[in-house]
């Protein structure tokens, strides 16, 4: 039965509506809805910005205004502003533009397109700047170059790091190439602010470009980006205009940036505040506190009590003796078994509170690399591994573990940024080799082995390399320029693998058995060789179930190790390690 | 009637409580907006309005439950109220809010009301010190079985002993004197120890076999609040009600006036206004705690309607407007016995399992005492995205004995083919001795 049109309606309603036109109508008031551009619905509006102004229904992230920002991020009643009533000498006496300002700062509480000033974050005081984008796009004008400049400049003098929320439209028109000179002078401020020991950590938002991008934003020690926000040098209709191409999907955004290797991580906006107090904290700006073990350890309570509760676990598992004389192409099978425990999972049982790092900032991320900051019994280090995967899906994105030119240029910027800070180096290795192709020739990848060596060699703080699995080759060796290089007892070092040393002096990669028993590859081997320090006991069958054992032991020789090596000169450091190399 | 400011209500629900609501305004001379999903085009209430809107996919998250969506369909259509039913948003309270602040009538109780009704342990707070008679237990945690015994003793017997992290039954025991006390304390807090690895206990009274008994109130404006009677929901299977009557067997014209004075108590200590529920434990002693509150009209209305005489719909509508009760407490009288079933397309040998699909024929009986609250009809197809109430059918006559055989007669006449309904486990439930004697608590389905 069809019901459409059957039924008698009342005939009334449409002169009960023009009645009823003389009273006051319900109506929406102004503010209480708002649309979501991405998804197009409507929204109580109050949801969002209790939603920290993500659309309930998509999570697409609505532009924020500094306040509100400012409120999210820092601690309650903490924000001090500076430089405040900076005015526009208008060097290009453009028409309006006075009036527009004027207008612009009656209607937002701002005095111009940024808010700079101090507050602190967990307790941890910062000089911080938040872009406005309701104020000209947040463009940069010579007032917007001058608060962030003097930001960085105080910064400096009070011994501050600096949080900067970006998101500009780029350069200010209205203020012609006056406005383009803020792009040096605020470059130049953070390059003075750096080589003093500054750390600085860029947030971009939605959107940043243009010289803006071209300029601060980029250089921040650390870059911390929100998902899905435009991030580029020429907005993408310029560029679609003057390629003639549809641009692809996802183009410029944060996701593209971090796959590029320009970003080292896309932040949700929920986990923003707890993830810039943990970078903070790791970022302590002179060495004194860098390794100052027991004032960390101490705000670090738990993790210590962590610890202690583990002490007899320690001792009553830490009876690994040395196997049964096993040969060297067993070992060899051994590093390469499956279920041999990878590289992450080493770094899950030995530190608390490890922060990944992305990118080499040049062109992409190596996920065969792993690096980042963690904590190491309350002191930072600087945490880089190479990573197999646990599966083989896992192993396919991770490229079995062999890294990529930009792999080795993202370890080596984290490497740098370790002896900025202070925190010495731990490498773990394990790689079958360096990745063998057309795209890692293309893009270097001699030159960024050799470019590790080079460095690693003078690095002014601790650097320790654990070989865990599979040393091969220069691909493990530039992971392995150490002050001590240790290795698993079923782990192997060697300047090619047994299969390819077979093939290249016998032509026959099927005896590779036999090349690995002449190749002086076990852990035993290079401890002879001097090219291990030391030999770390492990179960005769090494797995995720029995590795807290392998930590345990790993836990307490590093422990000891870093006691001995922070107490020397940077320069006792490089000095010690090119002895070691020196002699070989 | 005037209803002064109301002109035209949108109805932001579905199915026959919608219907119901459209054909109230009609006799009102109030114009009519409903609301429906895509998957709703064909039914009986987008039809049946004066205008429909459609406000989006079947799921109900993006259309009957999307506050912003049917607020938009209010102003757009010209609505002066919305009337939510019950279900979706009716128990909302910052939709209530947003219509407010929109200047739409929301037909129900002020939002602080609906929130503070909402929150139970508030609701509870409320009602002790509004002296609404609650299940009484203790506020703080017990520990050890002595201390125990001495807060039993002020309880009653029989006690519940529960786990603060208890749950599935373990860390639970019911003590049924003091003698056995501490020992079922003992073993329950060793049971929850060993489950949950905490012994923080909390007592409350065991009401041991209660029926479930809710009181249907009006409140208006202007402070008067009266209640029209009692509705005895004890048939029910997993919380789900599948009959209802009033007045309730068990229930003495002197136990009416107290139960119905608590009820009128909880409505007046929050400042109640429109109808709604107050729902009770009661005990076969004729001891009765407060439960909770509906703020919102109740499935099970009609039968409130039957006894009453009073339309509930426009009562509600004319609160909205504005007007005062048109009767007082001493004016309401129970007259004869109705009773309401459930029809539901679900098939009580798949273990209810929902059964959406196509009415391929249809017929429901009619005569004296009779009466079908439905949108369905022949040729609907049932959605499977909602709620699987088909129908009520209520039926009235003078006494129980009487309303319970006109029920079965009527159950029997039903004929709805093409999918699975519960007609046949409701008429034998109309047969079972025990109900047919009135001796039913909330256990009965589970024992039947």
């Amino acid at each position: 039965m069809k019901l459409e049109n059957r039924f008698k309606k009342a005939a009334s309603a449409a002169r009960k509506r023009e009645e009823a036109g003389k009273r006051k109508r319900p109506e929406i008031p102004d503010g209480l809805l708002k649309k979501c551009n991405a998804c197009k619905s409507v929204i109580v509006a109050e949801d969002v910005k209790k939603g920290q102004y993500i659309c309930p229904k998509c999570r697409h992230y609505f532009r924020m205004d500094a306040f509100e920002r400012l409120a999210l991020i820092t601690d309650d009643g903490s924000f001090e502003q500076w430089d405040m009533h900076l005015v526009t000498k208008n060097p290009l006496d453009y028409k309006g533009y006075e009036e527009k300002i004027a207008f612009l700062k009656e209607n937002t509480g701002l005095d111009e397109a940024v808010l700079t000033g101090k507050a602190s974050i967990g307790g941890i005081e910062t000089a911080i700047g938040v872009c406005d984008s309701r104020f000209i796009m947040a463009s940069m004008g010579e007032v917007v170059g001058e608060k962030i400049t003097r930001m960085i400049e105080r910064a400096q003098s009070e011994r501050l790091p600096i949080v900067l929320f970006a998101c500009s439209g780029g350069a200010r028109m209205q203020e012609g190439i006056v406005s383009l000179m803020q792009m040096v002078k605020t470059s130049a401020a953070l390059k003075r602010y750096s080589d003093a020991g500054g750390f600085y950590v860029s947030v971009l938002t939605n959107p940043t470009t243009g010289g803006v991008t071209a300029s601060f934003a980029m250089l921040g020690d650390v870059i911390l980006a929100e998902p899905g926000a435009l991030i580029g040098f020429a907005g993408p209709r310029v560029i679609e205009q003057t390629i003639g191409q549809k641009l692809p999907k996802g183009f410029q955004k944060s996701e593209f940036l971090l796959e590029h290797g320009f970003i080292d991580r896309i932040v949700e906006r929920e986990e923003m505040r707890g993830l810039l107090y943990r970078i903070l904290k790791m970022h302590p700006l002179d060495k004194d506190t860098a390794w100052d073990a027991e004032n960390n350890e101490q705000k670090n309570g738990q993790k210590n009590e962590q610890q202690l509760k583990r002490q007899p676990e320690r001792q009553s598992t830490g009876t690994l003796r040395q196997s049964p004389c096993t040969d060297a192409w067993e070992r060899v099978q051994r590093s390469r078994r499956k279920d041999r425990p990878v590289a992450s999972e080493y770094i899950e049982r030995l530190f608390t509170n490890f922060i990944e790092f992305h990118g080499d900032r040049a062109f992409g991320d190596d996920p065969a690399i792993i690096g980042g900051v963690a904590d190491f019994h309350g002191i930072p280090v600087t945490v880089i591994a190479q990573e197999k995967g646990m599966t083989t899906k896992e192993n396919i994105a991770r490229n079995f573990g062999m890294p990529s030119p930009e792999g080795y240029r993202k370890a080596l910027r984290l490497m740098k940024q370790a002896e900025k800070f202070h925190r010495p180096v731990l490498c773990f290795v394990d790689t079958p080799g360096a990745y063998c192709g057309i795209e890692a020739e293309e893009r270097g990848q001699g030159e960024a082995i050799a470019k590790n060596l080079y460095e690693m060699s003078g690095l002014g703080v601790p650097i320790l390399s654990i070989i865990i699995g599979e040393g091969g080759s220069g691909g493990a060796l530039a992971l392995a320029v150490a002050d001590e290089v240790w290795m698993l007892e079923n782990a192997v070092y060697s300047i090619l693998s047994p299969e390819g040393f077979a093939s290249i002096l016998w032509k026959d990669s099927k005896r590779a058995k036999e090349a690995a028993c002449m190749m002086k590859l076990t852990a035993n081997d290079l401890k002879d060789l001097h090219a291990a320090e030391k030999i770390v006991r492990e179960p005769e069958h090494l797995t995720a179930e029995n590795l807290e054992v392998v930590c345990r032991e790993l836990e307490k020789q590093i422990a000891v190790f870093l006691d001995i090596q922070k107490k020397k000169q940077p320069e006792e450091l490089a000095e010690e390690r090119y002895q070691r190399f020196r002699r070989m | 009637m005037n209803t002064g400011m109301i002109r035209k209500i949108l109805i932001a629900n579905r199915g026959e409580i919608a219907v119901r609501i459209i054909r109230a305004c009609r006799e009102m001379g109030i114009a009519s907006v409903a609301v429906y999903s895509e998957a709703d085009r064909e039914s009986l209430h987008t039809q049946l309005a004066d205008e429909a809107i459609c406000i989006g996919p079947a799921a109900s998250a993006d259309s009957y439950l999307s506050m912003e969506r049917v607020l938009s369909a209010a102003i757009t259509s010209g609505a002066d109220a919305i009337h939510p039913g019950f279900g979706f948003l009716s128990e909302n309270s910052k939709f209530a809010a947003l219509c407010e602040q929109c200047g739409l009538v929301f037909i129900g109780p002020k939002a602080e009301v609906i929130q503070k009704m909402g929150h139970k342990s508030q609701a509870r707070n409320t009602m002790i010190q509004a002296g609404v008679p609650v299940i009484p237990g203790t506020t703080d945690p017990v520990y050890h079985a002595k201390d125990g015994l001495e807060e039993a003793g002020k309880i009653g017997y029989p006690v519940m002993i529960k786990a603060a992290l208890g749950g599935g039954g373990k860390g639970m025991r019911v003590s049924d004197s003091p003698e056995e006390f501490e020992r079922c304390f003992r073993t329950a807090q060793k049971e929850a120890q060993m489950a949950f690895g905490d012994g923080t206990m909390y007592l409350e009274h065991f009401v041991r076999h209660p029926r479930h008994i809710e009181f249907q109130i009006l409140a208006d404006m202007f402070g008067n609040v009266i209640h029209l009677g009692e509705r005895d929901c004890s048939v029910q299977r997993n919380h789900q009600k599948l009959i209802e009557e009033s007045p309730c067997a068990a229930i003495s014209p002197k136990l009416r006036k107290a139960m119905g004075k608590a009820a009128v108590k909880a409505a007046k200590a929050v400042g109640y206004t429109n109808a709604g529920t107050v729902e009770f434990l009661l005990e076969k002693s004729g001891k009765f705690y407060f439960m909770e509150m509906n703020t919102r009209i109740q499935v099970e209305h009609p039968v409130t309607e039957w006894v009453t005489g009073l339309d509930l719909i426009k009562e509600q509508i004319r609160i909205a407007s504005g007007l005062p009760l048109r009767i007082k407490q001493e004016d309401v009288c129970l007259t004869g016995h109705a009773i309401e079933c459930r029809i539901n397309a679900e098939d009580p040998k798949k273990n209810f399992r929902p059964s959406p699909g196509e009415i391929t024929e249809l017929h429901f009986p009619g005569g004296k005492g009779i009466r079908i609250d439905s949108a369905i009809y022949s040729g609907y197809t049932v959605p499977a995205f909602y709620d699987s109430m088909l129908a009520k059918l209520i039926v009235h006559a003078d006494t129980r004995e009487e309303a319970i055989a006109k029920m079965r007669s009527a159950l029997g006449e039903v004929i709805i083919d093409g999918i699975e309904t519960n007609l046949n486990y409701q008429y034998e439930i109309l047969g079972h001795p025990d109900y047919c004697s009135g001796e039913i608590d909330i256990e009965f389905i589970e024992k039947m």
